[in-house]
């Protein structure tokens, strides 16, 4: 059953950047996001932050997180250093309401920025 | 206006030995937001031994010169008068009291990284000499379970004992390759985990840098004292 939409929590959808030695997939960055939230929030900030990874290509990714939370989450991203053997450097690029915001104003405006040549 | 639309800068960096692995570093910092770095022994080190082609680096980024002043007390306190007039950023860690207490002593020393007991004592001392408090945000990000509490604990005191006597605070994520760098709001963030504002964490990572690199400057004799 859905909940009512009066009872609905708040969520925002963190666009990042990964920068990293290896290739990661989805499931070591999941594992290495969850373990960082865990070892900074516990289990009791962690529930109330829920995180959720909604999408990640290798390169670009969005979490979803609580509203009130996305500070927290910057914190645990900024707090990934390693995933696996490789070392990873994850930038926040920003914060949206919808997905489609997130993928529209902050991760495709990044791979245009990105693929524009150097002016000299 | 977002408090986060200014230059920051990051006063402990480490660079390598080579060109390319400098310009990468670089390129992070400038990627993560920063308008500028102190690299540490970056004369001693790259400038001297012409590693460093500072062409090759944008010119909208400025590199300043820090020295970490280590040792025993003595040599220390020596340390600091040896560079206390070559315009560089002195830095020096606080590993114990007795490292502490002589860094905070001795007039001109610019940075007091992390000191781990910290106290009312050092702190006026501190206050009295204008040292700013350094926040090291990368033993947040590579340590884990007990030392990271430690870590937070040891920021927490000192972030209180800054507050006290009204001192400036500094924050660096202290950086050896281009995966260390985290972005300002990032800091922030990690700033928050043991209590500080983002105002400032903001300060930290902007004003108090500028005012430092400002009483580095050639004209500069004291505050308020000034050659134009």
């Amino acid at each position: 059953m859905k909940t009512l939409p009066v009872l609905r929590e708040k969520k925002r959808y963190i666009a990042f950047k990964i920068f990293s030695e290896n290739t990661i997939n989805r499931r070591e960055l999941t594992e290495e996001l969850l373990d960082s939230m865990y070892s900074i929030f516990g289990d009791k900030g962690s529930s109330e932050i829920n995180p959720s990874l909604m999408s990640y290509d290798g390169g670009f990714g969005i979490l979803r997180c609580q509203k009130d939370r996305t500070s927290d989450t910057r914190a645990a991203l900024a707090c990934i250093n390693r995933v696996g053997r490789g070392r990873v450097s994850i930038k926040v690029l920003g914060i949206s309401g919808t997905v489609k915001g997130a993928m529209e104003k902050f991760i495709q405006q990044s791979i245009i920025k990105d693929s524009e040549p150097e002016k000299d | 206006m977002s408090r986060f639309n200014t230059k920051f800068y990051d006063f402990m960096v480490h660079l390598p030995d080579e060109m390319d692995s400098i310009i990468n570093i670089v390129s992070a910092a400038k990627e993560f937001g920063y308008s500028g770095i102190a690299a540490l022994n970056l004369k001693k080190n790259l400038l001297d031994k012409n590693i460093l082609d500072m062409s090759k680096l944008p010119e909208d980024f400025s590199i300043s010169n820090a020295i970490e002043v280590s040792g025993k007390p003595s040599k220390l306190r020596e340390e600091i008068r040896k560079y206390k007039d070559t315009g560089d950023i002195l830095i020096a860690r606080g590993k114990d009291e007795e490292i502490a207490r002589a860094a905070v002593e001795t007039e001109r020393l610019d940075i007091i990284l992390q000191p781990v007991k910290f106290n009312n004592v050092l702190g006026k001392i501190a206050s009295d000499n204008s040292i700013a408090l350094g926040f090291d945000i990368g033993s947040i990000i590579h340590t884990k379970s007990e030392d990271r509490v430690q870590e937070l604990r040891i920021m927490r005191t000192n972030l209180m004992y800054a507050r006290k006597y009204d001192l400036q605070m500094v924050l660096t994520c202290e950086p050896y390759s281009m995966y260390d760098f985290r972005s300002p709001r990032e800091m922030a963030a990690l700033g928050g985990l043991f209590g500080m504002s983002p105002k400032e964490a903001v300060d930290a990572m902007s004003t108090v840098p500028v005012d430092i690199m400002r009483k580095k400057s050639t004209g500069y004799i004291r505050e308020g004292i000034e050659i134009i």
